[in-house]
């Protein structure tokens, strides 16, 4: 472990929310083949915030949230997670990381062979040696917090593409993490159901003021409710940075393009 | 600060660009001939690049044994699935391999006057050679292409990045069972498939063929003995491995949707029986 810097380690204030950073992304870069996509990127994710990552399709959102899990490594540059450096971490270590997240896949990723009950249970009968007792009420408890608590005994194929994301949040949760990923939760879903997955998303970070959230969202008007900070990532780094108000008052036309969903503007299609 | 990422690599030149149409006929002539003689070896290469990466899956799932926790319920839940739902189609194929080696082996045989040898003769067929190879053929068609399958839809579904990112590992959670129950259980197997393939054996050479019990029976002791047996079950454990390797590897590195889960099943079986095959020769070519 090395002690993070004072200019851009986890120690550091985030500029936006004022609060310690959790992950900070120091000089990232990472290339796949000849398609480099993260070209020097600097991000900061507030602890106790509910930060979203914004951008155009294709621009790394989600290889950055594999950076934070470890299950991508930079190329260069260097990445915290609390006080844990992850770019040289060895993967028994990196495992130990990974035991302080949740992570919300954008399909869910429940495993088709459990039904809804046992992939909730499934990170505690892994990681935990808590009575069945115990973990049968852990898991009721979220289910009803997420809505579902008439849903254990189905299967991810009997469920619907909002409910399995609601089963993946509950997953997520199930362990109390320090830290949230949501990559695209609302996507696939039809706006209703966007709208009770932001809502679920920014009650769960009331209910857990100590959580350390991640957002990837295409879905602007949510991102303009729900964030605490925004970050925008263009061309491989973060372009602007700010709260929903800044990103609303913005006149740079990248941010405004990407605000409006205009063609005409810096980004080309 | 960290050193600049190396800039991308220029473009390479199009072979059919106006640089090259200067080279003539004779160039292009000379691009193409590099290029059929190129593919062959790429081939190869990434035929090599498949051994090692299989053999890297298998390895890794035979070293996880030793790291905890056990899996148990998972590799029963496996040993059920490969070994208790392949018990019907051994069974019969087994029957009818023994039924049918037995009425060709008499058939010549009797050309001269030797129809007391069948029974010996397909013990040891049996045992040594065709219980341990038709067993490896059976379950990799049966059982391996669904563990390529489930493993490639787990992979294309992000499921194995979700036991990544709730720190399990997917090499202990999905390979290690699957290695251990086809390690186990095809023994077994074969063990089945040699002792039915002697009752068909049997029924057809005693009850059709009219050779006597003691005439089949006889050979059958003095010509099998227990070095054919243990060669065939050691045979058998080999295949195991090669057929959890295999389905385990194609399935882990799927990519494409369904189409690459559907690519993933059929290469896992032909790669893993012709991996049976070939390996065969080797290992009755080592044998006593």
């Amino acid at each position: 472990m090395t002690a993070p810097p004072d200019a851009a380690g986890a120690g550091c204030r985030d500029p936006v929310t004022g609060e310690p950073s959790g992950i900070v992304f120091d000089d990232v870069h990472k290339a796949f083949g000849r398609h480099h996509i993260l070209r020097g990127l600097d991000l900061r994710v507030p602890r106790g915030k509910l930060t979203v990552l914004i951008g155009r399709s294709g621009t790394g959102k989600s290889v950055t949230i594999k950076h934070v899990m470890g299950l991508l490594r930079p190329d260069t540059g260097r990445i915290w997670v609390g006080d844990d450096e992850l770019s040289r971490m060895d993967d028994r270590r990196l495992q130990k990381v990974r035991l302080r997240f949740g992570m919300v896949f954008q399909h869910a990723a429940l495993f088709d062979s459990m039904d809804v009950f046992e992939n909730v249970a499934f990170p505690l009968r892994e990681h935990t040696r808590m009575a069945e007792g115990a973990i049968r009420d852990k898991v009721r408890g979220l289910l009803a917090q997420v809505g579902l608590h008439d849903a254990e005994d189905k299967y991810p194929s009997e469920l619907s593409g909002g409910m399995r994301k609601r089963v993946g949040l509950a997953r997520a949760l199930v362990r109390d993490p320090e830290f949230l990923l949501y990559d695209e939760p609302t996507t696939g879903l039809d706006p209703i159901l966007a709208a009770a997955m932001d809502k679920l998303i920014h009650d769960t970070q009331q209910a857990h003021p100590q959580l350390t959230s991640l957002v990837i969202s295409h879905d602007m008007a949510a991102v303009l409710k729900i964030a605490d900070k925004i970050s925008m990532l263009y061309e491989g780094r973060i372009a602007h940075e700010g709260t929903a108000d800044f990103f609303r008052n913005h006149d740079d036309p990248l941010v405004k393009q990407f605000l409006t969903g205009s063609l005409d503007g810096p980004m080309k299609v | 600060m960290p050193p600049s990422p190396p800039h991308p690599a220029p473009a390479p030149q199009d072979a059919s660009g106006p640089e090259h149409a200067r080279g003539g006929l004779l160039g292009r002539w000379a691009v193409r001939l590099v290029e059929m003689a190129g593919r062959p070896a790429l081939t190869v290469l990434d035929g090599i690049e498949d051994v090692g990466r299989a053999v890297r899956i298998g390895g890794m799932g035979l070293a996880n044994i030793a790291i905890p926790p056990v899996r148990l319920r998972l590799t029963i839940r496996q040993m059920e699935f490969i070994g208790v739902q392949s018990l019907p189609i051994i069974v019969l194929t087994s029957a009818f391999t023994g039924a049918v080696f037995t009425l060709q082996s008499h058939r010549a045989f009797a050309l001269f006057g030797a129809e007391g040898m069948v029974g010996g003769t397909v013990g040891v067929a049996l045992t040594r050679e065709l219980g341990p190879t038709l067993t490896g053929l059976l379950v990799a068609g049966r059982a391996g292409s669904a563990m390529a399958a489930e493993i490639g839809s787990m992979r294309v579904s992000e499921q194995i990045d979700a036991l990544e990112a709730m720190a399990v590992d997917p090499i202990n959670y999905l390979v290690k069972p699957r290695m251990v129950a086809a390690m186990l259980v095809l023994p077994m197997l074969t063990a089945l498939f040699d002792m039915v393939g002697v009752l068909g054996s049997w029924f057809v050479g005693t009850q059709v063929m009219g050779l006597s019990e003691p005439e089949f029976w006889v050979r059958l002791g003095e010509w099998v003995d227990w070095d054919d047996v243990w060669s065939g079950l050691f045979k058998a454990w080999i295949f195991g491995i090669i057929i959890g390797s295999v389905a385990c590897y194609k399935g882990y590195y799927t990519a494409g949707g369904a189409k690459g889960v559907g690519i993933a099943t059929t290469t896992a079986v032909v790669v893993s029986s012709v991996a049976i095959l070939v390996s065969n020769f080797f290992i009755a070519w080592a044998l006593p």
